[in-house]
């Protein structure tokens, strides 16, 4: 299955993010594992191969914001939690009347530093990808670095050099550092020689992998969009 | 479809080498601006044939004059247009391939909205009748090996570097200013609109140009940006390229929906460029021009990227400021190891001399055996410091009534001979302070042009020369990051 033919069928201008997150997989990005179900209904046969504790995700074209709708609810212990979980979001009134796809169970990431990468078509130089450490830094501080792809091993390398907290990866205020080459490995399967947004160039007008949440031994993207055109 | 060097070579030989240039426009009775081309491209040593086109006169500015393109004796390698826009199109059309590049100074095509339809005409029309075109709305060339100018006043010596330029103002002062800082051109091309032409395609012949050994662009918007990215990634820095981007802005996409659209921007993409490509950004036209000289005159180390930096000369308050804003651009100023500050102690220099690095000598030391310490000093500093870059300081103001007018000579002389004496192994830059007064700059302009000659970049001030040895400094860490 091509996740943006899918959509280009369905005539939707983005990925849904677990459309998005199956593309990612598709490059060798890791994404949490996980299962759609349509209500609370199908949450015990969900939970089956699924790992506790969970993440629900409301899916629905006309969300774009699913945290700020109340879309998200995270750290569910128990199929009840999840189930509860569902029917109020149903009803809450950010929710309620719009179009719902489904609702996205997943295994909860382990802790870590939050990432952001992104991509976007330049109308002079075609695609480009960014990085930035997530939250403040990149909401505020725009503390983030592009280049165009496709970028090379010490092209990604300097991309985090040159990030003014930078030095957070490394483990600054006694955290522990997490592993830079993880993120290389996530900007060059995104944005390197055969990656995705050279792959997709003329289908991507924009993406955000928000966030990437990396420890000291790997990176996993736990929520992705992808805007088309 | 990437054409090899020496093809690209023969390809815009024409352009900057013609041998016969057509000239269309110019009026019998003289004055039109065809008319003063004709007449500077002459008094510049132009030696081929030139061949006015004119309906109707048999001799312009005392040359045969002919009825079209189609008719001159010998095939045209360059054409100079300036008629009513109206009129180009057709006559590029019916020019049979006997045209090898066009140019179109007139104005009145892509640059405004009634122009659109008629630019495209006139591409469509000069790809018909087999030929390049330059411009429209461009003001020309500028090629010394070619003897072609569009500008009144260039310099007739052939040099390293390769220009282009959006704009032709713009690049008429690139040339006259840089001339008069010691920059001389292996070429200098205004683009125009871009209509056929584009700024990609002449950075290909600047890299292929064996006469070319820096490339300097001022570009405002880069229509096929993916090709300029490529030819700069897959040339590798081999040559530096300085980029003077006009129009840089923060503002993210339009319509961002995404985190990513909100912050992207036109200069976040041009410093990735640079980043990626090695390319060297720069704000100013001082700049590109403070820039292009160093790499004119020096020759990168990427072995050795340049770190460690030697200030010498007088005035303390200045050696104090350069050091600021030197170490603020990633160069750096530390005092000497101790070795070679007892060396330097060793000359028993007067009282207010600092010999740590910067060493900052008042004219009282400098004056010493009629200027002739500053050897020594350079000596110690080149066999026993050994830094990356030694930045040497004059002002020149401070020896006036104090000293005999041969203490500057020899203070210059001194220079140029110690660096003479250790070739490549420090970077050697000369900056000549001055007040303004008109005998201390003629003086200058003799010490500069001697210094130019022989590889040394001048600068008029301590920032001027710390921002040209950044941009050196960014050019031979690229390289050493990319090597093996």
């Amino acid at each position: 299955m091509n996740p943006i033919a899918e959509a280009r069928k369905q005539r939707r201008g983005a990925l849904d993010e677990q459309s998005g997150k199956a593309l990612l997989a598709q490059f060798g990005v890791a994404v949490p594992k996980s299962a759609t179900v349509n209500g609370a209904d199908g949450v015990e046969q969900a939970l089956k191969s699924l790992e506790l504790p969970v993440v629900v995700k409301i899916m629905s074209p006309d969300i774009l914001h699913k945290s700020d709708a109340g879309g998200v609810k995270v750290n569910l212990k128990s199929a009840q939690e999840v189930k509860d979980a569902i029917a109020a979001m149903a009803a809450s009134p950010a929710i309620r009347g719009v179009r719902i796809d489904g609702y996205l169970v997943e295994e909860m990431a382990a802790p870590g530093q939050e990432i952001v990468i992104g991509g976007l078509r330049d109308a002079q130089f075609g695609p480009m990808v960014m990085v930035g450490l997530g939250g403040i830094f990149v909401e505020v501080l725009a503390d983030v670095s592009f280049r165009i792809c496709p970028i090379t091993r010490p092209d990604a390398l300097e991309m985090l050099a040159e990030l003014k907290g930078a030095a957070i990866l490394k483990g600054a205020r006694g955290t522990k550092p997490v592993s830079q080459e993880a993120i290389v490995d996530v900007l060059l399967k995104v944005g390197g020689e055969n990656g995705l947004l050279m792959q997709h160039a003329s289908d991507i007008r924009e993406a955000d992998i928000n966030p990437l949440i990396v420890n000291e031994s790997g990176a996993i993207a736990v929520d992705a969009r992808f805007i088309l055109g | 479809m990437a054409m090899s060097p020496n093809k690209i070579i023969e390809a815009y030989m024409p352009l900057f080498a013609p041998r016969t240039v057509a000239v269309v426009g110019a009026s019998s009775k003289g004055g039109a601006l065809p008319n003063i081309f004709i007449r500077r491209i002459r008094e510049f040593g132009y030696s081929g044939e030139i061949y006015p086109i004119h309906p109707a006169a048999d001799e312009i500015d005392g040359l045969p004059a002919y009825k079209s393109l189609a008719d001159t004796p010998k095939p045209v390698d360059y054409a100079y247009i300036a008629i009513s826009a109206a009129q180009i199109a057709g006559m590029l059309a019916t020019a049979n391939g006997r045209v090898r590049f066009a140019q179109v100074v007139s104005s009145g095509f892509g640059e405004v909205e009634e122009g659109v339809t008629l630019q495209d005409e006139l591409a469509a029309a000069a790809r018909a009748g087999g030929m390049r075109l330059l411009g429209p709305n461009c003001l020309g060339i500028y090629t010394p090996r070619g003897r072609v100018t569009f500008t009144e006043i260039g310099p007739q010596e052939i040099g390293n570097a390769g220009i282009i330029s959006q704009s032709g103002g713009l690049g008429t002062d690139i040339i006259r200013r840089g001339f008069s800082r010691g920059l001389t051109f292996s070429g200098l091309v205004t683009v125009g609109n871009c209509a056929d032409i584009t700024p990609s395609d002449l950075l290909e012949f600047y890299f292929a140009d064996t006469q070319t050994r820096v490339i300097g662009m001022y570009i405002e918007t880069a229509k096929d940006g993916r090709r300029l990215f490529e030819i700069l990634r897959a040339a590798k820095a081999s040559k530096p390229v300085v980029i003077l981007k006009g129009g840089r802005t923060a503002q993210g996409l339009a319509a961002a929906v995404s985190h990513t659209g909100s912050l992207a921007g036109d200069d976040r993409a041009w410093v990735a460029l640079s980043r990626q490509t090695g390319c060297v950004l720069v704000d100013t036209l001082d700049q590109f021009i403070d820039t292009l000289l160093i790499f004119q005159t020096l020759t990168p180390q990427p072995q050795h990227p340049t770190q460690r930096v030697a200030l010498f000369g007088n005035g303390g308050g200045t050696s104090v400021l350069a050091t600021d804003y030197f170490a603020r651009l990633g160069l750096n100023v530390t005092p000497f190891e101790k070795t070679t500050i007892d060396a330097l102690a060793a000359l028993r220099l007067p009282p207010g001399t600092s010999i740590t690095n910067p060493v900052d000598c008042p004219v009282g030391t400098l004056q010493q055996q009629e200027g002739r310490v500053a050897e020594k000093i350079l000596d110690i500093i080149y066999g026993s410091a050994k830094p990356e870059a030694l930045v040497m300081h004059l002002n020149m103001s401070a020896f006036v009534g104090r000293t005999k007018p041969e203490v500057l000579d020899n203070l210059v002389q001194a220079a140029l001979r110690v660096q003479e004496h250790y070739p490549g192994l420090a970077h050697f830059l000369l900056v000549l302070r001055s007040d303004g007064d008109p005998s201390l700059e003629e003086r200058k302009r003799e010490f500069r042009a001697k210094a130019v000659a022989l590889g040394v970049p001048v600068y008029d001030e301590m920032s001027n020369a710390g921002s040209a040895l950044a941009a050196l400094q960014a050019h031979e860490q690229f390289l050493h990051s990319r090597s093996g």
